[in-house]
C-alpha cells in the first residue's frame, strides 16, 4: 500500500499520531479524545509506554489515535524519543506507520515548539496542528493569525484550549476530512549539504525502500543524528545506505564543516520567517502568575522549605492515610483464605492456594494503596508543574554524586517501592545516568523493608519502658542508611564502573496550571494497574515456588508446622547457609527467613511467625516478639539479642531481597547481567556492614 | 562571555555555541540559537533562564556551551 492511497480514503481505521514537545498539553488532549477508550502496554524490546486509544469520527467511523512520547526534535536522545522518531519514519514492526498526524503546539511558546513540528511535516503525511493553550498565550499578550499560519504551512490549524474542552469539536471535524491537504515545503536544504540529502535520500529510497519523501526526512535527519540512539524492535540501515552515511561523516570532519549546527540553524530560520508573519506580541510588563510562584519556590533558600514541606505531607500521607485501607485489604485477604479453608478439603491443593496464591500476591496487593498515594501525589505534582522545580532544585545536590536533577524522582518514588521508581527512570537521557539510578534506586528503604524494621525495633527495645522517640530514631537511622547508600553507590558507580560524562540537565520548566483531577485520576489508575500486573504476576509465581520449597518434602503426619518446615527444601537451605550467615550473628532459621523474603521482605515477619511457631499477625506482634526474645542458640545464648536485631535491620536495609524488583530492573535493563550485579553488590554490600556492625558490636561488648 | 559568567538578573544573546557537537546540537534543538536572547533568572550551578517565554533549567555544564554578549542588566 503507498502512502498516496492511505492519504486520500482510507478504507480501514485511519491510524493519526499524537506529536508534540514534552507539557504541550498531549495528554490531556488525548484524554479529551478518546475518553476511556485506552489502551496502555509497552513497545516490545523496549520500555516505553505505548498508549493506543480510540475515537470517532463524526460520521461514527471509528478513528485509532496513538499518542507518542513527547519529544524537542526527531533526533533521538532517550528510548522515547526513538520510539517517536521510529513509529513515525515507519521503522517498527509492532506498530503501524500512521496515516496522518496530529501535531500539538503550546500557542505561548510557538517558535520554540515549531521545531519538532517542522521535522514531522517533512515527512509529507496530512498534518493537523493544534494550537493549544491559547488562553494561556492571550494572557501573556502573544496573539497569533491562525488563518496565516494555515496559509504558510499549508495545513489546517485549530486553535484549541484542551483543558476547558474548547476546540475540541473543529478538531474531531478535521480529523473526519477525507482530504486532508499534504504539508507545503517552503524551505531549502542549505547548500553544503544538499548533494549529501539528496545521495542519501536515493539510497534510502533504493535499498531501504522508503517512499520518496520519507526517504528525504529520514536523510536530512541521519545528517544530524550524531549518535544515533537505536532501539530494540526497530529496522535498522541497510549496510550500503549506512557507508554512504559514513563516507559523508568522515568527508565533513575532515573539512571540520559543523553540518550538524547548519542545518539546525537553517530551520529556526525557516520558522522564524513564520513567527514573524504569524504571531503578534504585546509588551506585557508585569511578571506572571508562573514567575512569582517561581521567584519562592526556586528561590535558594525558601525553595528547599516548599520540597521539604511536599515531602513532609507525601511521607505522612503514604505512611497514615494508607493504614487503613490496608488494614482492610489484609483482612479481606484473611477472610477469603479462611473461606477457601472452610470451602476446601484439607490438602496440598488447598495449602498452594491459601498459603501460596493468596498470601503471596496479598502481601503484594496489601501496597496498592500506598502506592496509589504515591501516585496521586507524582501525577499530582507533575500535572501542576511543580515536579519540573523539584528537579531544578535536587540537581545541585544530585551533580555531587555524578547524578542530574532527573533521577531525583525515581529516587523518591523507590521509598514506597523501587518497582514504580525504576520504571520512572525512563525520561532520563543519558543511558550510563539511567543505569546508575536503576542500580541504587532499591537501597531507598520501600515500604516493604517497614514490617521487618518494626519487627526487629520491638524485640529490640523492650516496647514500654523506652519513649517513642527513640523508636522513631532507629527507623529514621535506618532510612538516613539507606539513602546515604544510594548516593554513596551512585558517586562511586560514576566514578568506575560507568565513568561517564558529568551529568548535564538541560530541562524545560513548565508554567503551573491547576491540575485537572480526571486527569490526575487516570495517571494514578494507569500506572498503578501497570505494577499491579507487572508485581502480581511475578509475585504470584514466585510464591508458588516458594510454598513449594518450604511445604516439602512432608514431614511425617502429625507434624507442627514448625518441624515440617525445618524439615522442607527452605529448612534445609536454612541450615545450608547457617556458615555464610553465622559470622553475622544469623542462625538457620533467620536463613529461612532471608530465603523466604525474596518474595516480598515483609514475608520476613510471617515466616518468623511460622519458624518459631507464634500465632501473629501484623497488627500485632506480641506474641511473635516473646517468642523471638526466647528463641536461643544451641549452646543457651539469646539468638535474638540487640546487636543481632540491628544487625538484621541494618542488613535488610542494604540487601537485594525482592524478585519482582530483580525481574522489572531485568526488564529495564534488557539484559541479565545487571540484575546478576545489583544482587551482588547490594548483598555483599550487606553482608559485609552486618560483619562489622555484629563482629564490633561484640568486641565493644554488646 | 559564557552563559554561567553571565549574572543573574541580566539579558544575553547568543554568539556562538562551542564545545561538544553533541551538546550543542541539543542546545539548539531547545532554542538556543545564534542571536536568541536569553535572560538568566536565577542559580549557581544549576541555572535558571528565560528564553523566548519558556523557563528552562540548565545545569552549569551545559552552560558552558554557550557564549553570550551582555545586552543590558547585570554590573
Amino acid at each position: 500500500m503507498s502512502s498516496d492511497q492511505k492519504a486520500s480514503t482510507p478504507a480501514r481505521t485511519p491510524v493519526y499520531a499524537l506529536c508534540g514537545n514534552p507539557n504541550c498539553g498531549k495528554s490531556t488532549l488525548f484524554n479529551a479524545l478518546t475518553g476511556l477508550k485506552q489502551k496502555v502496554g509497552n513497545y516490545p524490546g523496549v520500555t516505553v509506554e505505548k498508549k493506543i486509544g480510540e475515537t470517532y469520527s463524526q460520521h461514527g467511523q471509528p478513528i485509532k489515535i496513538i499518542d507518542l512520547p513527547g519529544a524537542y526534535s526527531l533526533a533521538a536522545r532517550s528510548p522515547d524519543e526513538a520510539v517517536l522518531r521510529d513509529v513515525l519514519l515507519g521503522r517498527r514492526a509492532d506498530t503501524p506507520q500512521p496515516d496522518r498526524v496530529v501535531c500539538i503546539a503550546d500557542a505561548s511558546n510557538l517558535e520554540r515548539n515549531l521545531y519538532l513540528i517542522h521535522q514531522i511535516l517533512d515527512l509529507g503525511r496530512p498534518v493537523i496542528l493544534v494550537l493549544n493553550m491559547m488562553d494561556l498565550a492571550a494572557k501573556s499578550g502573544i496573539g497569533i493569525r491562525v488563518a496565516r499560519l494555515e496559509k504558510e504551512l499549508g495545513i489546517p490549524v485549530i486553535p484549541c484550549e484542551a483543558v476547558n474542552g474548547k476546540g475540541l469539536i473543529e478538531l474531531r471535524l478535521a480529523m473526519s476530512r477525507s482530504d486532508l491537504p499534504l504539508p507545503r515545503h517552503r524551505w531549502d536544504i542549505p547548500a553544503p549539504i544538499a548533494p549529501a540529502v539528496s545521495e542519501l535520500a536515493a539510497s534510502l529510497a533504493q535499498n531501504d525502500r522508503k517512499p520518496p519523501l520519507i526517504a528525504r526526512a529520514e536523510a536530512l535527519l541521519l545528517l544530524t543524528d550524531q549518535d544515533t540512539v537505536r532501539v530494540a524492535g526497530s529496522a535498522a540501515l541497510t549496510p550500503q545506505t549506512a557507508s554512504i552515511l559514513q563516507q559523508w561523516q568522515k568527508r565533513w570532519e575532515a573539512e571540520g564543516t559543523d553540518w550538524a549546527g547548519t542545518l539546525v540553524n537553517s530551520r529556526y530560520d525557516a520558522i522564524s520567517v513564520i513567527c514573524n508573519e504569524v504571531v503578534q506580541r504585546q509588551a506585557v510588563s508585569v511578571a506572571s502568575v508562573s514567575d512569582r510562584i517561581d521567584a519562592v519556590v526556586t528561590h535558594p533558600v525558601f525553595g528547599w522549605l516548599v520540597l521539604g514541606a511536599v515531602m513532609t505531607a507525601l511521607f505522612l500521607s503514604i505512611f497514615t492515610l494508607a493504614e487503613y485501607p490496608m488494614n482492610w485489604i489484609d483482612g479481606h485477604m484473611a477472610g477469603l483464605s479462611d473461606w477457601v479453608k472452610s470451602a476446601m478439603a484439607p490438602g496440598d491443593l488447598r495449602d498452594l492456594i491459601t498459603d501460596g496464591a493468596i498470601g503471596g500476591v496479598g502481601g503484594v496487593i496489601v501496597f496498592l494503596p500506598q502506592i496509589l498515594i504515591l501516585y496521586f501525589f507524582i501525577s499530582l505534582l507533575e500535572n501542576t508543574g511543580y515536579m519540573a522545580r523539584a528537579a531544578f532544585i535536587m540537581d545541585r545536590l544530585m551533580s555531587r554524586v555524578g547524578l542530574n536533577g532527573k533521577s531525583f524522582i525515581p529516587l523518591l518514588s523507590s521509598y514506597a517501592c523501587a518497582i514504580p521508581g525504576i520504571m520512572a527512570t525512563r525520561t532520563i537521557e543519558d543511558p550510563k545516568d539511567r543505569l546508575v539510578t536503576i542500580l541504587v534506586a532499591p537501597l531507598m528503604s520501600c515500604s516493604a523493608r517497614l514490617p521487618v524494621y518494626l519487627l526487629m525495633i520491638a524485640a529490640l527495645v523492650p516496647g514500654d519502658r523506652v519513649p517513642v522517640a527513640s523508636k522513631v530514631g532507629i527507623m529514621l537511622l535506618m532510612y538516613a542508611l539507606g539513602t546515604l547508600g544510594a548516593f554513596g553507590f551512585a558517586w562511586l558507580f560514576k566514578r568506575t564502573l560507568l565513568k561517564g560524562e558529568p551529568p548535564m540537565m538541560i530541562m524545560e520548566l513548565p508554567p503551573y496550571r491547576l491540575p485537572r483531577l480526571r486527569d490526575v485520576a487516570l495517571q494514578m489508575v494507569e500506572r498503578a494497574w501497570l505494577f499491579l500486573r507487572r508485581a502480581g504476576t511475578v509475585i504470584l509465581g514466585i510464591s508458588i515456588v516458594l510454598w513449594f520449597l518450604s511445604a516439602y518434602p512432608k514431614a511425617p503426619q502429625g507434624a507442627t508446622p514448625t518441624q515440617q518446615l525445618e524439615q522442607s527444601f527452605a529448612g534445609q537451605a536454612g541450615k545450608v547457609l547457617e556458615p555464610v550467615i553465622k559470622p553475622i550473628g544469623f542462625d538457620w532459621h533467620i536463613g529461612i527467613g532471608l530465603i523466604t523474603s525474596f518474595a516480598a521482605r515483609e514475608v520476613f515477619v510471617s515466616t518468623m511467625g511460622v519458624v518459631f511457631n507464634a500465632e501473629t499477625n501484623d497488627q500485632d506482634t506480641t506474641p511473635l516478639r516473646q517468642a523471638l526474645l526466647q528463641a536461643r542458640w544451641p549452646d543457651g545464648r539469646a539468638l535474638f539479642s540487640p546487636l543481632v536485631c540491628f544487625t538484621l535491620m541494618v542488613y535488610y536495609v542494604f540487601a537485594m531481597q525482592c524478585m519482582s524488583t530483580v525481574a522489572v530492573v531485568r526488564r529495564e535493563t534488557n539484559s541479565y547481567r545487571w540484575p546478576a550485579f545489583q544482587i551482588a553488590y547490594m548483598t555483599g554490600t550487606a553482608w559485609v556492614l552486618s560483619f562489622i556492625v555484629y563482629q564490633g558490636g561484640r568486641a565493644l561488648g554488646f | 562571555m559564557r552563559l554561567t559568567e553571565l549574572p543573574n538578573g541580566a539579558s544575553g544573546r547568543v554568539c556562538e555555541l562551542s564545545g561538544k557537537a553533541e551538546v550543542c546540537q541539543r542546545l539548539r534543538e531547545m532554542g538556543f540559537c545564534e542571536s536568541a536572547v536569553i535572560e538568566r533568572v536565577s542559580g549557581e550551578r544549576t541555572l535558571l533562564c528565560q528564553l523566548c517565554g519558556t523557563r528552562i533549567a540548565l545545569s552549569d555544564r551545559a552552560a558552558e556551551h554557550i557564549v553570550v554578549e551582555l545586552i543590558r542588566g547585570g554590573l
